[in-house]
């Protein structure tokens, strides 16, 4: 489906649950006030940081489904027009979403584009903004700051979380320096650039042509140019690791992962929404940095951060 | 003559599974396009071709070849569109307009539950308009298959079915059974349309079958003649496409053109250039004259 026609579906269910009536929690001034992180790693984070005071719902939770591929439906477009929060990820990764919250304005409701909360411009290449290590901080932050204006009685309490949040973070911080350290400038073949803003905190280099990983993300042709150069990243082992987006997954990306099998080339499965069960946000990086650093160390493969997904 | 390719192309593996079963797909959609236009066929050809789409959207839900998709689902409107024969040729195009767009709007529920549902393949875009170049070794046998049924129907019914097209009341008297040889006629049409479908998507497999095929009829009014013509030209039509998406990684310094547009656009050359040719073939006999 193209972005437009998505577009014309989104702003037709924003205008339905415009017209549907809305029964808040701010509106009945009681009770946990309400939150939506579209993708379901925002959703954790807002978790982590209302608490009790806060109800929180994600939207894209499905790890077997391609979140860029997604699609809104009425009940979406009723959650978002009673939600008192909402955050949402920007660079056209979620564009359903911010279609459809520009068409249900609401001044009373908070929204944070983290792509607009990071000062990041339109062009940025790579929309898996949470892999970054700067990212989720500031968005707890924020999320404090936006949760401390709906319910001023509870501000301490927020901004607190979010400082245990952050602080939360120091074991993943800390393992990226160790690799920093101990790998410097490390190449690694990827199938679309979900993990890349962590290859890059990590010092290691892509090494897969960019076109292709644009290719594999946006369900186009691959140049054969690109396939051949992957290829041979696999062939030569000119790489130490391969990082295997599980939710976008085509015949071309499974012929690259049967191909890193056959030369010995350590896989790790990266995930764009957060795993479930048993992840939060600060555990899902740890685990995605330890396994890279496992495959780099001892050449181990983990492919499945949680069985069957 | 190889030596003028450019470096790599025939090493590429991508690209020598799109030479062999692209251009096996290019023939095989030509040669079943030439009795397709003699009898009028082009809009149930586009109309079964956009229908098969929802077959390939469905293949990875039921867990089932691509190809296989895009056959199951216009040979479904074939037979639905034969169910029913038309009284007059009007409602040909009545019926034929009416199963393209209930198939479509088929095709639009699974390529949205292809997205939404796990283990779909979420690739809408390949399945409209193809990808060539992600063709590999285990495409190759049922390509041969659907192929090579497509064409032993072609072979056993040519002559019936270029009669029946030319005169259906002769070929009655004659004593061929048209209700036998239009069914066999969809169904290598079908075949031809999945395995068009399977190189340039469900959308573009029309060019395959009519655009070879209508550039060979311009050149010649004799059967054989078009059927050898039509084969060449969507040959030269496929190869030529895929060389052209291997060179625009040069001249898009590394961002390339879909390998379906360049094999449409190559087809649609050689189609103006057959047109063409022959205008002025024309003319000069005038002038001698």
């Amino acid at each position: 489906m193209t972005p437009l026609t998505r577009g014309a579906a989104a702003l037709a269910l924003a205008a339905l649950a415009l017209s549907a009536p809305v029964t808040s929690a701010q509106a009945a001034g009681t009770g946990p006030l309400r939150a939506v992180g579209i993708e379901n790693q925002y959703a954790d984070v807002i978790a982590q940081v209302g608490g009790a005071h806060v109800q929180v719902e994600a939207i894209e939770i499905d790890p077997n489904t391609d979140p860029h591929s997604f699609e809104a439906s009425p009940k979406i477009a009723r959650a978002l027009a009673g939600a008192d929060l909402v955050v949402l990820n920007g660079l056209g990764y979620d564009d359903w979403a911010e279609k459809m919250l520009a068409a249900a304005a609401n001044p009373a409701r908070q929204d944070i584009n983290v792509q607009h909360l990071l000062k990041l411009g339109d062009d940025t290449p790579n929309p898996h903004l949470w892999y970054d290590p700067g990212t989720m901080p500031a968005v707890a932050h924020a999320v404090a700051e936006a949760l401390a204006a709906k319910d001023p009685a509870h501000a301490a309490e927020f901004r607190a979380n979010a400082k245990v949040f952050d602080a939360a973070l120091d074991r993943w911080r800390q393992a990226i320096a160790a690799f920093r350290s101990a790998y410097p400038g490390t190449p690694v073949a990827v199938t679309e650039p979900v993990a890349n803003y962590l290859v890059a905190a990590l010092g290691a280099k892509v090494m897969t042509p960019a076109a292709l990983e644009l290719a594999a993300m946006n369900d186009t042709d691959p140049a054969p140019q690109d396939v051949a150069a992957q290829e041979e990243l696999f062939a030569d082992k000119a790489v130490k690791v391969f990082l295997y987006n599980r939710q976008v997954t085509d015949d071309l990306t499974r012929s690259f992962l049967d191909m890193a099998k056959r030369h010995g080339i350590p896989v790790v499965g990266v995930y764009e929404t957060m795993p479930q069960p048993g992840f939060t946000y600060q555990r899902w990086m740890e685990a995605t940095t330890a396994a890279i650093t496992a495959a780099v160390a001892q050449g181990t493969s983990t492919e499945r951060l949680v069985p069957g997904q | 003559m190889l030596g003028l390719l450019p470096v790599g192309f025939l090493d590429s593996a991508p690209v020598q599974h799109a030479l062999v079963i692209g251009g096996f797909a290019a023939v095989v959609a030509a040669l079943v396009g030439v009795p397709t236009l003699l009898r009028g066929q082009a809009f149930v050809t586009d109309a079964l071709a956009h229908v098969s789409s929802a077959g390939g959207a469905l293949a990875p839900l039921i867990g089932i070849n691509a190809l296989g998709g895009f056959v199951l689902m216009s040979l479904a409107a074939a037979l639905g569109l034969e169910a029913a024969p038309p009284r007059q040729r009007a409602e040909r195009d009545l019926q034929t307009g009416a199963v393209f767009g209930a198939g479509l709007g088929v095709a639009a529920l699974f390529l949205y539950l292809d997205v939404t549902l796990p283990g779909g393949s979420g690739n809408a875009v390949g399945v409209l308009f193809g990808s060539v170049f992600l063709l590999g070794a285990s495409d190759i046998l049922p390509a041969a298959l659907a192929g090579g049924a497509a064409l032993a129907l072609l072979a056993l019914y040519l002559r019936p079915m270029l009669l029946a097209s030319l005169d259906p009341d002769l070929a009655a008297v004659q004593g061929v059974r048209l209700r036998r040889v239009g069914l066999a006629h969809l169904a290598a049409l079908t075949l031809a349309i999945g395995l068009a479908a399977m190189t340039v998507g469900a959308v573009l497999s029309t060019a395959l079958l009519v655009a070879p095929a209508a550039a060979a009829l311009v050149l010649t009014d004799r059967p054989a003649r078009a059927l050898m013509l039509a084969a060449g030209l969507g040959l030269a039509g496929m190869w030529g496409g895929i060389l052209m998406a291997w060179q625009s990684y040069v001249w898009t310094a590394g961002h390339a053109w879909p390998a379906s547009f360049c094999i449409v656009a190559v087809l649609i050359g050689l189609n103006l250039a057959a047109t063409l040719g022959r205008g002025l073939w024309r003319l000069g006999r005038r002038g001698a004259a």
